[in-house]
């Protein structure tokens, strides 16, 4: 990575947001190595770094890495659809650096201060407790700031340059996703209107704002790596838009079956959630069908090359399409009936959803990012993949397949005897974790587990080292 | 005709809750219907930009 | 006359999108004003007047709970203060909790508001559920007030040596990893013994909140699996 190709700030600080979610994305697996290794061996460091506190790492690293490259990608494609350089680069900049810091002094009291008395002291400085939104305030506040100057430059820049469709769905839907984080940051004593705000941020980031984010991407990764026809790639979006909104926003009905709100949740989260797969199952074939399309058109000129002008970025961004419709849509369909969820809501099976999905739906076309920013920084006009790039994708997509399944087997013997034979008490809790089906899954989850670091550990390496190759076409 | 309500609460919306489906249709029908309306006014659009 | 399709109009699909994006949005807002107030904690003049809520008062302390199944919900509910005619709340029977049944709305809404702090502060949600929400680590604790487990036959009230449940859960608060019930501990996260009070309040009122039957036959079978 000796010469830098890019003259963009924005494309450079992009890069910025991706080195430092690649290192989040690291202390994610790490955490989640920990986590798995105590569900076999309970007593790996106990009392030192006790589950609660590598499991508040695992899933806070893995939301702030995303958010992290998401706005790295917002930086990126900015200037490509826009025309100009993006407004407001210093202001970013600053930011990257306030929120980096935030960051890690929050990880750092995570770990090392853990928990704190019943007081508000400890919601402000320490953990609020709360799954996915464990950030003390005074983070939460500083999220807020550093998002509303993110929102601005994209607003600025939008406004300033050309507003194609992906910007204008990106503005709208970056708004949303900053103003729905304010609805988790409140305190109240009682706990079922605390998870009633609590689902508006996590169910409408990753089942509404993020897929939109990850909808807008992946429409415009279409248009740079395979030359997809712009017009027929927004069409695509706004119709995705509509779905996945219109399912999406809705479908927050399946997580107010059982917090003690009416019964009316049922019905409506049974059969919006039950349409969100339609826009994923969408998205999927549109991303086949533009690229089948596309490499036609090529060979009906008598060209026989393919027209990805970047092998493993686009290897990324078809596995996210097939990652997100079989994780989020698949998955997520299995338990999304009151009928079902009644049994399977707090098992393993959710366990088992929220890996496929987070991994199918983000973590995959965010890694394709990755690998654009590479490939452009390098100069490079066709990029190839090369052998690490190759086992790095095998072995995480693998990982993770294999997680699913061994924790979706242990969450079948978890519905079984712990909720339908034992009706869900402390006994029949650790009936259930005994099972053989369940072991034997914890096994194989961590097993998967290292499998996929160490497929991470190649994909860094060749993240590093596949802008030197030299079977590229330059 | 209408089912008694079972709800701790009665709301309007739990009253539209009859039964399998009624509330989940109506929501999705009063989302989806206007899309007719704009169907309609694009049409024309687009055959004016023709004519 | 050769017509463009409306259906392969990009403005078409934005409007479409537009529309349904903001009136779906629209729509959450209104069912979100109509489940709030449902779901907005009672206080200590409902239950004296038996009015049932599905997040009763704080003074459900004072009275006994027990998990029933409801022929008109089709599911089970929780039941305080012993069933009427209808099988629902009568609020009439007392259970004594640390030595007291007549927590005034004040006295007992302090305990709770400290549990639940303290379930935010000591990050119970990263290994147990509540509501069903959470890590699954370690059980839910929806209704786990109920828990046979804790019960007068229970053995884990005898490993703490205590002779109420509300002592019991409350010692092996303060001291999880003193009594080592499975492989799998409780860690000692310095919770005092303030704290642990207003923890067993917090989970004894969590058991109250109408859950519209989650978890379903809780605490109903016994010996299932292995016999016992």
């Amino acid at each position: 990575m000796a010469n830098n190709y890019l003259t963009s700030e924005s494309k450079k600080l992009a890069t910025w947001y991706f080195t430092f979610a690649a290192i989040l994305f690291g202390a994610q697996l790490l955490f989640g190595l920990v986590a798995a290794i105590q569900y076999v061996m309970p007593g790996f460091l106990f009392e030192i770094l006790d589950f609660s506190v590598a499991r508040t790492v695992h899933i806070n690293a893995l939301v702030i890495w995303m958010v992290f490259a998401m706005m790295g990608s917002v930086y990126w494609l900015l200037p490509d659809e826009t025309g100009i350089e993006t407004v407001g680069i210093g202001l970013g900049k600053l930011f990257y650096w306030v929120f980096v810091a935030a960051i890690v002094v929050v990880v750092l009291v995570y770990l090392f201060v853990q928990v704190g008395p019943a007081d508000q002291t400890t919601i402000w400085f320490i953990m609020e407790g709360r799954e996915y939104l464990e950030a003390p305030r005074w983070a939460d506040i500083g999220i807020v700031v550093v998002v509303l100057g993110f929102i601005y430059n994209l607003y600025a820049t939008g406004m300033k340059g050309k507003r194609t469709g992906i910007v204008t769905v990106l503005m709208a839907d970056m708004l949303a996703f900053a103003g729905i984080y304010l609805a988790g940051m409140g305190y109240t004593d009682n706990i079922s209107v605390d998870q009633f705000w609590w689902w508006w941020v996590i169910h409408l980031w990753v089942e509404a704002t993020w897929e939109v984010f990850v909808g807008a991407i992946a429409a415009y990764g279409l248009i740079h790596m395979i030359g997809a026809h712009r017009k027929v790639v927004e069409m695509w979006l706004w119709i995705e838009v509509a779905m996945l909104f219109g399912s999406g926003i809705l479908g927050i009905g399946h997580h107010y079956f059982w917090i003690g709100t009416p019964e009316y949740w049922w019905e409506i989260g049974a059969l919006f959630s039950a349409l969100e797969p339609l826009p994923l199952v969408a998205m999927f074939i549109h991303v086949l069908y533009d690229w089948g399309k596309q490499q036609g058109a090529q060979e009906a000129q008598g060209k026989e090359v393919s027209v990805v002008t970047n092998k493993p970025a686009f290897t990324w961004f078809v596995l996210q399409a097939f990652g997100n419709f079989l994780g989020a849509g698949v998955w997520g369909f299995f338990h999304t009936f009151p009928q079902v969820n009644l049994y399977t809501h707090g098992t393993q099976f959710t366990s088992a959803h929220g890996h496929l999905a987070f991994f199918g739906a983000y973590a995959t076309i965010l890694i394709g990012m990755f690998y654009i920013a590479v490939q452009n920084k390098n100069g490079i006009k066709v990029m190839k993949a090369t052998k690490k790039s190759i086992w790095a994708t095998c072995m995480i997509f693998g990982g993770v397949l294999g997680m699913t399944v061994a924790l979706t087997l242990a969450g079948y013997v978890q519905v079984l005897v712990s909720r339908a034979q034992m009706g869900a008490t402390w006994a029949g809790y650790f009936d259930g974790q005994a099972g053989i089906w369940f072991a034997q899954g914890m096994d194989w989850r961590l097993i998967m587990g290292v499998v996929t670091f160490i497929g991470f550990i190649i994909l860094i390496k060749d993240l590093l080292s596949i802008g030197s190759a030299t079977h590229h076409e330059r | 005709m209408f089912e008694p309500f079972t709800d701790v609460v009665p709301s309007f919306f739990g009253w539209l809750n009859q039964g399998p489906m009624t509330l989940t249709l109506f929501l999705h029908t009063v989302i989806v219907l206007p899309m007719y309306f704009i169907y309609k006014q694009e049409k024309a659009r687009l055959e004016q930009e023709e004519g | 006359m050769a017509q463009k399709s409306v259906w392969s109009d990009n403005r078409f699909w934005q409007r479409s999108a537009s529309w349904i994006t903001g009136f779906a949005a629209m729509l959450l807002i209104w069912l979100t004003f109509d489940t709030i107030p449902q779901i907005m904690m009672g206080n200590d003049t409902d239950i004296k007047e038996g009015v049932t809520k599905r997040v009763p008062g704080p003074t459900v302390i004072n009275y006994k709970i027990t998990y029933e199944m409801s022929k008109r919900r089709g599911h089970e509910i929780p039941v305080i203060g012993g069933a009427n005619a209808e099988g629902t709340s009568s609020f009439q029977e007392k259970e004594l909790f640390f030595g007291r049944d007549d927590w005034s709305q004040e006295e007992a809404m302090e305990m709770l508001a400290l549990g639940k702090l303290a379930s935010q502060a000591k990050n119970c949600m990263n290994c147990h559920t509540l509501l069903g929400n959470g890590a699954y680590y370690a059980p839910d604790l929806t209704k786990s007030w109920l828990d046979p487990m804790w019960g007068p036959e229970g053995p884990l009230q005898a490993m703490t040596g205590k002779s109420t449940k509300e002592e019991a859960m409350a010692e092996f608060l303060i001291n999880p990893s003193q009594y080592p019930t499975h492989a799998r501990m409780m860690p000692k996260l310095g919770i005092t013994a303030a704290e642990a009070k207003g923890l067993v309040a917090f989970l004894k009122h969590m058991s109250t909140i109408d859950t519209n039957g989650f978890p379903r036959n809780f605490g109903k079978i016994k010996g299932a699996v292995h016999g016992k």
